[in-house]
């Protein structure tokens, strides 16, 4: 019942507000005429007893608007109508407007989407079902001395070792393995390279995935002889078959042999360690890759059993570990079994980068409202009147605050609205601007959009916003000295609170700015510390392709030997072309095979030997490729022949590793993982080249006449007189006129790898980004301490005018109002260089050949600052300086 | 003289605060006897108590709109007896129900106060 009536009264205030606050009028008006009534009787003439009335009752305007607080609707009417009158004011001051809306929306805008990315790379789960229940597992040697052993995308298992863990394992439910592969794909008589990849038949239903058209692999279906089937990505399905169910079943060429079609996967399925895949085929593995414990090659991901911790998982695969190495010594007995989630193995990489640029980009947003705070402020100061009329008039401080809030949320909003458009747009540029090859191998990126996450991110950085700058102004309200506005005014001193906090502000808007330039400063100084690296090899004019040597037209060794040599001399006549060479391997293309050996007179346990990268060259490898020679001699055409001595090279970081402050040339080494295989001389040592990327360590490299380890993916470097890009048709046609079947396979130029390498994206991407965020922080800064400044100045006008009509020089006003500035700028380095001693430690996994407290780089960006923060004091100083003292001292 | 005059500080008190509660309690009394518009509540607390409350205009109208609001009085549009339309004001049930606890907590609180003082 009284529930009933209080919900009638709220809606009744809410929906009839007019008759309610006739009421209230009417209501008070009656009590007034009673009090002069009273007035009258008591004898008083008219006048007297009216205002007498009056006075006996007070402010009623006050009494009005406590009653209407007791009508607990207010909340809901005064957010209207600050909302409304919030709109007034800020379509008074368009340039104001204008100018805070734009801040925000920069703000905001840069805030989402960065976001969005990591939303779309860190917060979103693999596209599996229970994808933290997938682990990838992998085998590494502890003498493995390669940065590789770090990077969970390398980790690699032989296939019996493999095998073993899949029999023994109780913690996995399921252990798959793949790896990857191209093959010529012929479609009528098109031919093109499509990549694939190679997975035992239980891949795809250990990350729980179905095809969504055909079937799965069967069981049995990966063995050497096992029938050729492929699984069509939904990408490839839908541009080489247009979509057509009627695909199952039909058979296509790849490479030489016929591949039946047996199934499509989901459109949103994406396996990101070979995201470059076009169709997934069944391992058709050989006898030695199948039964060499000592190969490791195929990359093993598990799923853990329902009642299975990874913790267990872990114990379990170590003793499987120790029974292998008990069991096969010489392979096993130094490796040790490695695993992370795949979540990790995908994102891991990316992970420190998108932290550090959506900690850099907040900066951007705190500086961002700093500023706003310090634009409203500084217009409150001009509103001072305004408040304290209304206060006068009986309106409360909270009400006050809460229509400042009001205002600035309708600043947040509009930023946000904005923001949303230039999030939209600044998400599709930061995938833009990541390199193809790179996005292939993180295609979760491409799902960055605004999803509901992302917008609630918006909306809940709009909101803080619109609070932490609509805090500063209103505070002030709290301020004693707000009554004494009305008298006060004309005197024009500003409050101390309000200087305070103004200057505050602007002393963490340069903090802040000189955090972002210090970030920016090291990530680019690491970028062209990278690009000045020299890998070793001249890197100008160098093109690199490969050539797949089908096994059904090159059966045994001597038929790719014979392509070779053809191929290279039809090359080498072509005009334009200074030399080409055949390799294992492109230098910074990642990857590699690696051998164990042993160095003659030395004695070394079994299983204990080094390993280093194995690279199998043609004997012009190194001229073509610019790699200098230290000490003997490089190749020559009679070691690269297929049944030639048995000659090594090796490179400065074999030699430091195995023979330091020894000759190496003459000795001689043996590779371990036959029996049978014979000594090796060393006979000359070549200069250390950057082998995974450009921030990798030199790694010990021994090299082999190419021809005698022949492998039928052959790729080529060829340097070129002119734009190696501009070769790309002539080579197609002379391998055409070579063998009619083959095809160039993703030529692509030296400057092409690099700049699409991860170790140089890792540094570009953040450089282009944290140096974008931190000329806006800059630029933000500077304007507001050039406000601050010159509000600063226009307020003690009058002071200035009596300066310096008592006989200041000019340069002394100037040193005063720049003094003012330097001051607050200094404070700012200061609080600044605090701060991003400490932060940049978070940097350095992306830093290369700087230090995270390089003083180059403190020491220039607080020069930067302090030279353009100075130049921002000047221009007021100048106008300052300019004062006329006779006006100044009429101003009042 | 006890004025009534309710400070900017006073607007958010709770129920507990002694000057409010005893404000209300005068309210709430003087309309059971009968419904009466601002005006003739003010004048009667004033006369009952001898002069000893005067009750301002600012606190009583905040008051009585509170009460309102909180379900315990309802107001009625009226003509006195000279015949102008004023707000009435009377008890609701459930205001007649939160009279008598206030009465039952105001003779409680009284006496624990009379205890306190005539011990001295």
């Amino acid at each position: 019942m009284r529930a009933f009536r209080i919900v009638r009264l709220r809606l009744r205030s809410l929906l009839h507000r007019r008759n309610v606050e006739c009421e209230l009028d009417a209501e008070l008006r009656f009590h007034l005429d009673r009090q002069i009534e009273e007035n009258l009787v008591s004898g008083m003439a008219p006048d007297e007893a009216h205002w007498a009335a009056l006075r006996t009752i007070g402010g009623l305007t006050q009494y009005q608007e406590e009653c209407r607080d007791m009508r607990r609707v207010n909340l809901i009417e005064n957010l209207v109508r600050d909302l409304r009158f919030g709109l007034r004011t800020q379509s008074h001051s368009p340039a104001f407007t204008a100018v805070a809306i734009l801040t925000l929306a920069l703000g905001i805008g840069a805030n989402t989407a960065i976001f969005s990315v990591v939303r779309a790379a860190l917060l979103r789960p693999l596209p599996y079902a229970g994808q933290d229940r997938l682990i990838t597992v992998g085998e590494v040697r502890s003498q493995q001395e390669l940065s590789d052993t770090l990077n969970p995308a390398f980790w690699n298992a032989s296939y019996p070792d493999y095998l073993d863990w899949r029999t023994q394992s109780k913690a996995f439910s399921s252990l798959a393995g793949f790896t990857g592969d191209g093959f010529t794909f012929r479609s009528g008589s098109q031919a093109e390279t499509v990549f694939a990849v190679q997975a035992t038949t239980n891949f795809l239903s250990t990350l729980g995935v179905k095809p969504f058209l055909g079937r799965d692999f069967h069981v049995g279906e990966d063995v050497s002889a096992g029938p050729y089937v492929a699984i069509l990505t939904y990408s490839f399905w839908r541009s080489r078959f247009g979509g057509d169910p009627r695909v199952i079943g039909r058979s296509i060429r790849l490479d030489s042999n016929s591949v039946t079609i047996i199934g499509v996967l989901p459109a949103q399925f994406e396996f990101a360690p070979r995201g470059n895949a076009q169709i997934w085929v069944p391992l058709h593995i050989d006898q030695d890759l199948a039964t060499r414990r000592n190969l490791r090659w195929i990359s093993v991901v598990g799923r853990l059993a329902p009642a299975a911790s990874p913790v267990q998982a872990k114990a379990e695969m170590e003793l499987i570990n120790s029974r292998l190495a008990a069991a096969y010594q010489v392979q096993n007995s130094s490796i040790r079994v490695v695993m992370v989630p795949l979540r990790e193995r995908i994102v891991g990489r990316v992970r420190p980068l998108l932290l550090v640029l959506f900690g850099a980009v907040g900066f951007v947003l705190l500086i961002a409202c700093a500023n706003v705070a310090n634009l409203l402020m500084a217009r409150a100061t001009g509103r001072r009147r305004e408040f304290a009329v209304r206060t006068a008039l009986g309106a409360g401080r909270t009400r006050l605050a809460s229509q400042l809030l009001a205002e600035s949320l309708i600043l947040a909003t509009a930023g946000a609205a904005l923001g949303l458009l230039i999030a939209r747009f600044g998400a599709r540029l930061l995938i833009a601007a990541i390199p193809q090859t790179l996005l292939d191998s993180m295609p979760f990126l491409r799902d960055t959009h605004a999803d509901p996450l992302v917008l609630a991110f918006l909306f809940a950085t709009m909101i803080f916003t619109g609070v932490a700058f609509g805090l500063a102004p209103a505070l002030e309200l709290f301020n004693p000295s707000v009554g004494a506005t009305l008298k006060d005014e004309s005197r024009g001193s500003a409050g101390a609170m309000r200087t305070r906090l103004r200057h505050a502000l602007v002393i963490a808007e340069i903090a802040f700015s000189l955090v972002l330039l210090v970030g920016a400063g090291l990530m680019v100084k690491s970028l062209t510390a990278l690009l000045d690296r020299n890998p070793g090899f001249n890197t100008g004019r160098l093109l690199t392709f490969s050539v797949f040597l089908p096994p059904a037209s090159y059966p045994k060794d001597p038929d790719a030997i014979r392509f070779d040599q053809d191929f290279r001399n039809r090359v080498a006549a072509l005009p334009g072309i200074v030399g080409i060479a055949s390799t294992s391997i492109v230098p910074l293309t990642g990857g590699g095979n690696t051998i164990r050996y042993v160095v003659e007179g030395h004695l070394t346990a079994t299983g204990e030997e080094n390993e280093c990268n194995i690279r199998d060259v043609s004997s012009n490898y190194f001229s073509t490729m610019g790699i200098p020679l230290i000490a003997g001699r490089f190749f020559n055409d009679s070691d690269d022949t297929a049944v030639g001595p048995m000659r090594v090279i090796v490179n400065q970081a074999w030699v430091k590793q195995n023979l330091p402050g020894e000759d190496p040339l003459g000795k001689r080494i043996k590779f371990t993982y036959s029996p049978t295989q014979p000594f090796r001389q060393i006979v000359g040592v070549v200069g250390d080249n950057a082998e995974a990327g450009l921030d990798s360590p030199n790694q010990p490299t021994l090299y082999a006449p190419f021809l005698q380890d022949v492998n039928p993916f052959i790729n080529y470097t060829v340097r070129t007189a002119g734009d190696p890009a501009g070769a790309i048709g002539a080579l197609r046609v002379a391998l055409r006129n070579t063998d009619l079947q083959l095809i160039l396979i993703t030529p692509v130029t030296m400057d092409q790898i690099i700049a699409q390498s991860p170790s140089v994206f890792l540094r570009r991407y953040p450089s282009l980004l944290i140096g974008s965020f931190a000329a806006l922080a800059l630029i933000l800064a500077i304007v507001g301490l050039y406000g601050l400044i010159s509000y600063s100045v226009s307020q003690r006008t009058r002071e200035l005018g009596i300066r310096i009509a008592l006989g200041a020089q000019r340069s002394d006003v100037v040193r005063l109002v720049v003094g003012e500035g330097a001051r607050l700028t200094v404070i700012g380095i200061g609080v600044g260089m605090f701060v991003a001693l400490g932060l940049t430690q978070l940097l350095r996994s992306l830093l290369f050949g700087v230090s995270a407290l390089d003083p180059l780089t403190f020491a220039g960006v607080a020069l930067l600052l302090t030279l353009v923060a100075t130049a921002a004091c000047y221009i007021p100083a100048r106008r300052a300086m300019r004062t006329d003292p006779i006006v100044a001292l009429r101003y009042e | 003289m006890i004025v009534y005059n309710c400070g900017r500080s006073r607007r958010m008190a709770k129920p507990t605060d002694l000057v409010q509660g005893t404000l209300d309690l005068l309210i709430l009394k003087t309309i059971s006897l009968e419904p009466s518009h601002g005006w003739a509540i003010a004048k009667r607390i004033q006369q009952v108590s001898r002069e000893a409350f005067q009750v301002q205009q600012g606190s009583l109208y905040p008051a009585l709109h509170r009460l309102e609001q909180q379900g315990w009085i309802e107001a009625e549009w009226r003509p006195t007896e000279t015949g102008r339309m004023a707000k009435f004001y009377s008890l609701t049930r459930a205001g007649r129900g939160q009279m008598q606890k206030e009465l039952a907590t105001w003779s409680r609180l009284s006496a624990a106060i009379d205890l306190v003082v005539q011990e001295v």
